[in-house]
Order: structure tokens, then sequence, then C-alpha cells
């Protein structure tokens, strides 16, 4: 069997990230990955994906953006050429084409089971990420066989839908970009809306992003915000990597038709909530308090003159009377998206180390069992967390607490 | 000589400490948190019933009140109805209106606001048709049901219309009535 100090799963940024931090440290180390660096994004990603942060906050650890566009896009293939060179220029020691299939712990550490030799190591950082698994919810086993179901990470581009109305469930990043790809594509969409983050592009001349960058709310940390769950599982924002809105105004007035979340599937019929109204003022409550606090920002600085007035987004539009059911089964609509989201999967992780509900128990990255680790979570340990600009603090952080451990190991 | 005062300090009388708490002690015995509720309901005479509510389910045992809640129902005199209650129907506004209301009163105290006063009107559309057989087509419940909000609080709008938005997302009712639920009627 190999043995090596450390063993990071997953070649994307944030297992680039710790392999640096570790080569750094002089511990040594091997990044496996089911396929090859930036697995996910190559294989798991829609056509005409882009980042949705500009590129300025697409560096990575010790290799800031230095290309042509700071504040443009960058298209998911850009990001993976990135991540490839990242990878040469740190020499990222990557075993590819090696799925984890179980990890336990032993005495001296970890082993970690894959299609090829097993390893044994004695930390363990998991940096499959948090998209690791779309998330479908349990209704979907009622809808009928006549139509055709898929979800964001299996959807390349619109003609891999079949023709006609397509229903997208779900109205965070995902649910509204594809809901506007598939709407100019020719196929009506209806789009199911729940609870949803609503953030315009720009805001009195800047990218949102260097807004949140600016206040400081993209480093609030894991262990001083008040409702830390509830900060995890807050919806990504109704943003598209580019210049287009997509917000409900916008896509509406693009004609697609936006319903209630989807609350149920019975007879044939999908069922959605008759709280849409709801869903949608608080979204722009939130957004609002959100640009109150860039004003807030910007007036104790008296910056106000420097910069264009407030051009808030006008409040979301509804139908008077929003669609409550919709048929399944009469030919309207004949694919459903389910872009509800998505979980990490640690599937494969064989110790008591999740909670009553599944989900890894951590704090700020540091699991429940010694010397494992985990990275490229939402909120893991700042606001920014998930985001590429996030994995650098974390994987720092992470680095030096388990540099620690393996010297507490030696002297004892 | 002047008055010292205490520094003011919010009381809308709900007690958002226990609520909060027993929020944290539910992410520890999830169980506990498995409640069922009940009424039960005798006729009358015509279109007048009795609803009597009194014990549950929850915290892992059955519980006691300290006396029965009595609900009556009937139907107004324009429905040949002796009007000895409010139609079920509008007990179901009631309880909507009663649940934001709540609602409202402990996302104010969670959230530092005190209360002056808190109204809410309902209104629910209905078109007999339905429930008298008339018209297939047409559904027996509400086709609509508006609410209406005056609060009168120290807060800015934006802060009330929080309240009022934060109350509709964590309501039973306005979940119960705004989502399908399985009900199953047996004949014991």
């Amino acid at each position: 069997m190999n043995a090596v100090t450390t063993v990071i799963i997953g070649a994307g940024q944030a297992g680039l990230a710790m392999s640096r931090e570790l080569s750094h440290r002089g511990v040594d180390h091997l990044i496996l990955d089911r396929g090859a660096v930036a697995n996910a994004w190559r294989t798991e990603r829609w056509d005409s994906l882009s980042l949705l942060t500009p590129n300025w906050a697409n560096g990575l650890p010790g290799a800031p953006y230095r290309g042509p566009d700071p504040h443009g896009y960058m298209a998911v293939s850009d990001l993976v050429a990135q991540l490839d060179a990242y990878a040469r220029r740190i020499g990222a020691p990557v075993q590819s084409h090696t799925a984890v299939l179980r990890a336990t712990r032993t005495d001296a550490g970890f082993r970690v089971e894959t299609n090829r030799e097993p390893i044994q190591c004695t930390t363990l950082v998991l940096a499959t990420g948090a998209c690791a698994r779309p998330n479908v919810p349990a209704v979907s086993a009622a809808v009928p066989a006549s139509v055709f179901q898929t979800t964001p990470s299996a959807y390349r581009r619109p003609d891999d839908l079949p023709d006609g109305g397509v229903l997208v469930v779900g109205a965070s990043a995902s649910g509204v970009q594809l809901a506007r790809e598939i709407h100019a594509s020719g196929r009506p969409v209806t789009l199911a809306v729940g609870w949803h983050t609503r953030l315009p592009r720009t805001y009195r001349g800047r990218d949102v992003e260097w807004w949140l960058d600016a206040i400081g709310a993209l480093d609030e940390q894991f262990d001083a915000i008040d409702d830390l769950e509830r900060a995890r599982r807050t919806p990504s924002p109704q943003l598209i990597g580019g210049a287009e809105p997509v917000d409900l105004n916008a896509l509406q007035d693009l004609g697609i038709e936006v319903v209630g979340r989807l609350s149920a599937v019975r007879d044939g019929q999908a069922l959605f909530s008759g709280g849409l109204a709801n869903a949608c003022a608080s979204a722009d409550l939130k957004m609002n308090r959100l640009l109150d606090a860039i004003d807030a920002w910007v007036a104790e600085r008296g910056l106000g003159d420097t910069l264009p007035p407030p051009d808030r987004p006008a409040p979301t539009r509804l139908p008077d009377a929003p669609s409550l059911s919709r048929s399944l089964s009469d030919g309207g609509i004949r694919s459903i998206v389910w872009a509800t989201g998505y979980r990490p999967d640690f599937s494969w992780l064989d110790m008591p180390v999740f909670d009553a509900r599944g989900r890894l128990r951590h704090h700020g990255g540091v699991v429940a069992a010694p010397g494992l680790y985990a990275l490229g979570l939402t909120f893991l340990r700042r606001r920014r967390s998930h985001q590429i600009s996030g994995v650098g603090a974390d994987a720092r952080e992470l680095a030096a607490h388990l540099f620690r451990r393996l010297g507490t190991r030696r002297a004892a | 000589m002047t008055m010292q005062t205490e520094p003011s300090t919010v009381n809308n009388g709900v007690n958002v400490a226990a609520l909060l708490e027993a929020r944290e002690a539910l992410q520890a015995t999830p169980e506990a948190g498995q409640f069922t509720w009940r009424a039960s309901c005798a006729w009358v005479d015509g279109v007048h019933s009795r609803s009597t509510v009194e014990g549950f389910f929850g915290l892992g045992e059955e519980q006691a009140r300290k006396a029965p809640h009595i609900i009556e129902a009937d139907h107004p005199e324009q429905f040949a109805a002796a009007d000895m209650g409010p139609t079920p129907a509008e007990v179901g506004l009631a309880a909507l209106a009663s649940c934001l209301t709540a609602g409202v009163a402990a996302v104010a105290q969670n959230r530092g606001i005190q209360l002056k006063s808190v109204k809410a009107t309902v209104e629910g559309d209905m078109d007999l048709a339905g429930v008298l057989g008339v018209d297939a087509e047409v559904r027996n419940g509400f086709s609509a049901i508006r609410v209406s909000f005056a609060v009168d609080a120290d807060a800015t709008p934006e802060e009330i219309a929080g309240l009022v938005a934060q109350s509709q997302k964590r309501s039973a009712m306005f979940d119960m009535v705004t989502n399908p639920t399985n009900v199953r009627v047996t004949v014991a």
C-alpha cells in the first residue's frame, strides 16, 4: 500500500490551493481526482456558463488575474485552462483518474480505497466541493414518465431537451440562467420560484461583487455571524456572468411565466405554492437592505459625489393571479429542469462525522475526526468560501491547522 | 430630582428567548419537535357545529391545556341558518390572520421592534357556484385571499414590511393555505 502524509481528494481550485499551501510547508501529499484537474468544471457544467464573479475576483492564491479583461466574466473553459496552468505552475502532485471508493480511519490516520491501489495517509483533505451532486426533490418521482427530467449538472444546451414547454424548477443562479437560454431556444419556459436571492449585476456603476468585496460582506467569518446554518442555506444570487439582467422582471419581459414554488405533483399535475408574492417581496426587501448598506458605506466615506446616484431595481412585478397548477400529462410541458440546488457528496466517507441530517460536521473546515479537513464548502470559514476568491484564505488557515497537528503527532 | 429611567427594552409580550431555546433544543432532539394537533367537532343542529380543542401531542408526550377551547361554526341567516357562529371558511380566514399576526409579534420581538398596534384584515373571494355544485369548473374554496396589515411600531416602513414578510415565511397557516396537503378522511 502507498503511504503519503496528506491526501487531498479533488483537484479543483480548493484542492490545488491546499496543495500549494502544503508544498510551502514541506508536507508531502497527493491529490486524487476521479477525472483530471477541474473535473467538475469540465464535465458537469453547461456550455454557456461563465463565472458569476468578474475576472479580477477569479485569481488563485499567488496567481492573481493578469489577463486583458479584468471586468469580464470568464467562460468555464477559460477557468479550466487557468486551473490546468496553475496545477503545472505549482507542481501539484495530481493522480488523475483515481476515484475514491471509501475512506476509513486507521490507527495511523486514514485509509483511502480507490479504483487503483489503496493509500494510507496521516491527514485527509476533502476538496470535492459544495456542488458534487444536484439536489432533486422527492416529488420528481411522481412526474409522469413522458416528461424528460434533467439537472444543471447533466444539461449542456437547450437542444438536449425535447421540443415543447419546459418547467424550470428553482430561481437561483442556475435556474434563471437556464430558463433564459432555454426560452430563447423557442421552448416556452415556466419558472417555479421559491425562496431566492435577488441582486443587481451592477449598482451605482460598479459590479455588485465589487461592492460585496468593498463593504466586507464576503469576509464575514463563520464564527462571527448569528445564524450560520441559515447563511449556508442562502440561495445563490439571480446573476449571470454577463451584463444581461436575469431577475424575474427581465425573465417575464422575455415571456417566461413565473409561478410559485413547486409544492407537489399530484394526478399528473404540478401544483405551485400560492406564496410567490411573499417569496418575491422577501427577496426585494433583502436586496434593498444590502443596497442600503452599500449606500451607507458610500455616505460614511463621503464618496456620494464621485459615484452615480443609487439606481435601485424596480420591485418584482407579478401577475395578479400566478398559475397554481400545470398539467404534466397534456403535452404542454415536455421536460423539467431541476435547478433546485446542489450538495456535497461524501457518501464514500465511512466515518461517524455526519449529523442527523447527513451533513458533514465540521468547525470551519476542521472535521469532527482528527486530521480530517474540508474545503470549498458554502460559508466554510467566510462568506466567500465557495467562490474562487475564497479558497486561498481557507486553504491557508486549514493548512496551518493541519501542519500544527502533524507536529503534535510527531512530538507525541 | 430627576428619576433614573431604565433603558427602554422592547416588550411585545412574546418570550422569544424561550422560542429560540426551543429551536436550539430541537436541533439536538428533533423527535421532540414532532407534534400532532387535534380538534374534535360535534354536530349541533342544522349546519351549526361545535369544535373542541384541548389536548395535543408534542415534546414526546401527550399534553393538556388548562381548559378546552370551544369554536362554534354555523352559517348566516342569508343561508337559512341560525348564525350561531362564523362559517368554517371564515374560521379559516381568521386562523390565517391570527397566525400571521402572532408571527409579526414574535418576529418584532426577536428584531427588537416595539409594536404599538397590529391589525390584519383578511378577505377571501368565493364563487358559490363551486360549493353549491352549479359549475364543476369552479373550485369550492377561495379563489383568492388578501391580507392587509396595519402596523404601528417604532420602525421604518421597510422594517415593518420585513416583519410581515418573515411572518409569512414562518407561518403554519400560510403554508397550509398556499400549498397542498394530503388529507385523508375515514369513518370509524
